[in-house]
């Protein structure tokens, strides 16, 4: 409802706006852009200065303007993964009001947020309305990896706007050069999974993984890094009331070894089952299947000695934890890496939109990668990036440092991960190894 | 040894465990099926109204706590709970019945349209008010029963509490409808609203009731549920789809027939792990295979991913031989 209200604020401001710049001809480029796809609206802005995008172009371009710019989002407000959501939102909300205590030439950065209901199909609805009738040159989206490659490919993929994922990992999107992410791949997440379990000395593993793109794709990875046997393999779909037909199988396959490539609930549920049938083994999981719902909603001691490998932040370094102090002040809790994922994707906007020389997607995409990458002054904070612009730096002259790890965008858009190993012990995470990506 | 060990088998941990989810289906789909041979739509705000329930009972129990005592590993703060459970589950449904389903007067399809709305409405809310993570009642989870783990049962004292408040429940019901003049009464709206209310029946008492029971199952069934599995705004939501195709395989409007299509999808869904080794469980088929489509152990090769389509192909081979569901009236 909230999105709603949010959308015909815009609507009703961007309308203001057109007719005072533009007159008629601004409703006519307004409703042309409300119609058309995305390669339409390209077109009218490139073609027709006064009409749809155009203007609000040739107002960032003019500088006198004080509107904000606005940028959109696509979150699993609801839906399967809307723990997640959650936690991007904090993540996001704690760096709009960082950035916009700077400002970004003296404009404030606004995000029209768009819930995905965690599903490709709203997922591409969402983008449509973010690309194709508020007009936003930048997107950030969307959680699940299937919804992030919806979306790119349905909606961003033939259009100059910019696409940053805050929490895919699945493997897809490395397909794909121009849709960016902040969070780490699973291709390093999988193969340092299978290395741990061979060291552990198990040769037999059982395997299951969620029923979609990020499951799937994690558990190939996985299995063509294994070198030992797979005993059982088998997928398994999201919020089933029952998952005790699962858990049979996997320890009538006698593999000491189970992974699990789930999601928290799904998890949560299959924890509670092999407890209440007493069935034991060492558990190994992606990332996916951490959480402290998960602690809190298992009994204790039933997951001692899982090991999870998850994309970390830098802990130890100093502006994760300035990062973690403000965010517990704001909060009360600790921040999830989900959290910080979101709060770079905003910080990495912020720095491309200032450093872009307009506010358009092709100008972004020119700039977004060299702000994240080495051969240029480490920022740890947007204001220290506003400075290095300020005083005549262009974008390659900053290489911001997030609070997820290095970002560091490459050709293919993905980020270099950092990953930590996890232990649980005595009921709660303990970290007991880091893993460069 | 533990005696009458030949009965050991996986076959008889899957009958468990298909008892006990078969039962959580039952107490979802028998409320489904009497509102729809009363109310004459199919609710879909069913499944949410069992969200509903659990959230309620989630509360109580954080206020009333465990109160000592109790039976089966289950306080007696979780009984009160469970009452509170049905009661708001009830609340909910009869307002929503009085203040949308009744002023708003469509037929069955807009009323089912309807529904789709409202229940979209119970699940915002409880989003709103518990956010989106799941979470459990505050009651020590079990470890399975000792004894019948050497035959391969493995399942908890609250499962056996689960199964047992079905079959109390479905009982009572079955009393009500069979032997209580209000049972005949809701019967004959069953059949022919039109001659029920001719013959003197207050059609709009019995309506309401109706609701009563139908909610009050689906807060039980919700309450229960959350004690097998978890508390999330979609919990009911996600059992829908299965809870419509066992009261539509048992013949939708009949109670009798949604236990049995209850028992069914239920015991589909946990059977799903014997199929690829039919040869190795059942004495009567060969052990080895060397067929075509077929795993070596003479089983159909399938994976339990599967189950919702499997129980849905059952429901469509069923209604092919008996359009109205098995126990449905043909007409």
């Amino acid at each position: 409802m909230v999105n709603g209200d949010d959308n015909i604020d815009e609507s009703r401001r961007k309308l203001l706006q057109y007719s005072a710049v533009a007159g008629l001809a601004g409703f006519a480029g307004c409703s042309t852009t409300g119609n058309g796809d995305g390669s339409d609206t390209d077109t009218d802005a490139d073609g027709q200065s006064g009409g749809g995008d155009g203007s609000t172009e040739t107002e960032a371009q003019s500088g006198g303007n004080s509107d904000p710019y606005t940028i959109g989002m696509i979150d699993s407000l609801t839906g399967s993964l809307s723990a997640f959501g959650e936690r991007n939102q904090r993540g996001k909300n704690l760096a709009l009001s960082r950035v916009n205590d700077v400002g970004i030439d003296g404009r404030q950065l606004k995000i029209q947020v768009e819930d995905s209901e965690s599903q490709a199909q709203s997922g591409v609805t969402a983008a449509q309305n973010l690309v194709n009738q508020a007009g936003v040159p930048f997107v950030i989206g969307a959680v699940g990896t299937g919804v992030t490659m919806s979306v790119y490919e349905s909606v961003i993929q033939d259009t100059d706007v910019v696409q940053l994922s805050q929490s895919s990992t699945g493997l897809g999107p490395t397909k794909f050069p121009d849709l960016l992410r902040v969070s780490p791949s699973g291709r390093s997440q999988a193969n340092a999974l299978a290395d741990i379990i061979a060291e552990d000395g198990y040769d037999e593993v059982a395997v299951t993984y969620v029923n979609n793109n990020y499951g799937q794709s994690l558990a190939d990875a996985f299995m063509s890094r294994w070198d030992g046997d797979i005993a059982y393999e088998n997928s398994h779909n999201q919020e089933q009331a029952s998952y005790s037909n699962l858990i049979s199988q996997m320890a009538d396959s006698g593999a000491e070894a189970w992974v699990f490539i789930a999601y928290q609930q799904g998890y949560s549920t299959m924890v509670n089952e092999m407890y209440e049938s007493g069935y034991e083994a060492q558990m190994y999981g992606a990332d996916s299947i951490q959480g402290d719902t998960v602690l809190e909603n298992t009994p204790e001691g039933s997951m001692d000695g899982t090991k999870i490998v998850t994309p970390s932040a830098p802990v130890e370094n100093e502006n994760y934890q300035e990062f973690a102090s403000a965010f517990q002040e704001e909060y009360d809790r600790e921040p999830t890496s989900w959290a910080s994922f979101a709060y770079d994707c905003v910080m990495v906007a912020s720095l491309s939109i200032a450093a872009a020389d307009e506010f358009t997607g092709a100008a972004i995409s020119n700039v977004v990668r060299d702000v994240t990458r080495p051969e240029g002054e480490e920022v740890t904070s947007f204001e220290q990036g506003m400075q290095i612009l300020q005083d005549g730096g262009g974008p390659s002259d900053i290489d911001y440092q997030g609070v997820s790890g290095p970002i560091d965008l490459d050709e293919n858009g993905d980020p270099r991960g950092f990953l930590q190993v996890l232990e649980v012990q005595d009921h709660s995470y303990v970290g007991i190894d880091f893993i460069s990506g | 040894m533990p005696p009458f060990e030949f009965l050991a088998s996986p076959l008889l941990g899957y009958l468990a465990n298909g008892l006990v989810y078969s039962s959580i289906i039952v107490l979802g789909g028998i409320g489904l099926s009497l509102v729809y041979s009363i109310g004459g739509f199919a609710n879909f705000a069913h499944g949410d109204t069992m969200t509903v329930g659990a959230y309620a009972a989630f509360v109580t129990y954080g206020v009333v706590g465990a109160i000592s005592g109790g039976v089966l590993g289950l306080p007696v703060g979780f009984f009160v709970a469970l009452l509170a459970g049905i009661a708001v589950a009830v609340v909910v449904a009869v307002l929503t019945e009085l203040v949308i389903y009744k002023p708003i007067d469509l037929d069955s399809i807009g009323l089912l349209i309807t529904s789709i709305g409202v229940a979209f409405v119970y699940r915002a809310i409880i989003r709103m008010g518990f956010g989106a993570d799941f979470r459990q009642y505050d009651i020590p989870t079990l470890r399975p029963i000792e004894w019948l783990i050497p035959y391969g049962v493995r399942i908890t004292r609250h499962d056996v509490v689960i199964v047992l408040s079905a079959l109390l429940l479905v009982g009572g019901l079955h009393v009500l409808l069979q032997y209580t003049d209000f049972g005949r009464k809701m019967r004959a709206m069953a059949d022919n609203p039109d001659l029920a209310r001719v013959s003197g029946i207050r059609t709009g008492r019995v309506k309401l009731w109706t609701w009563v029971i139908g909610a009050g199952l689906a807060g039980a069934g919700g309450v229960f549920l959350g004690l097998y599995n978890q508390l999330t705004p979609r919990m009911g939501f996600s059992l829908l789809l299965v809870v419509f195709a066992a009261v539509i395989l048992g013949g939708i409007g009949s109670v009798y027939g949604a236990m049995l299509g209850g028992i069914v999808i239920g015991m589909v869904n946990q059977f799903m792990p014997a199929l690829p080794q039919l040869g190795r469980l059942f004495p009567i088929i060969p052990r080895e295979c060397d067929l075509p489509l077929v795993t070596s152990q003479c089983g159909i090769p399938i994976g339990i991913e599967y189950a919702n389509a499997v129980a849905f192909l059952i429901m469509v081979a069923v209604l092919i031989i008996r359009p109205n569901g098995i126990m449905g009236e043909e007409n």
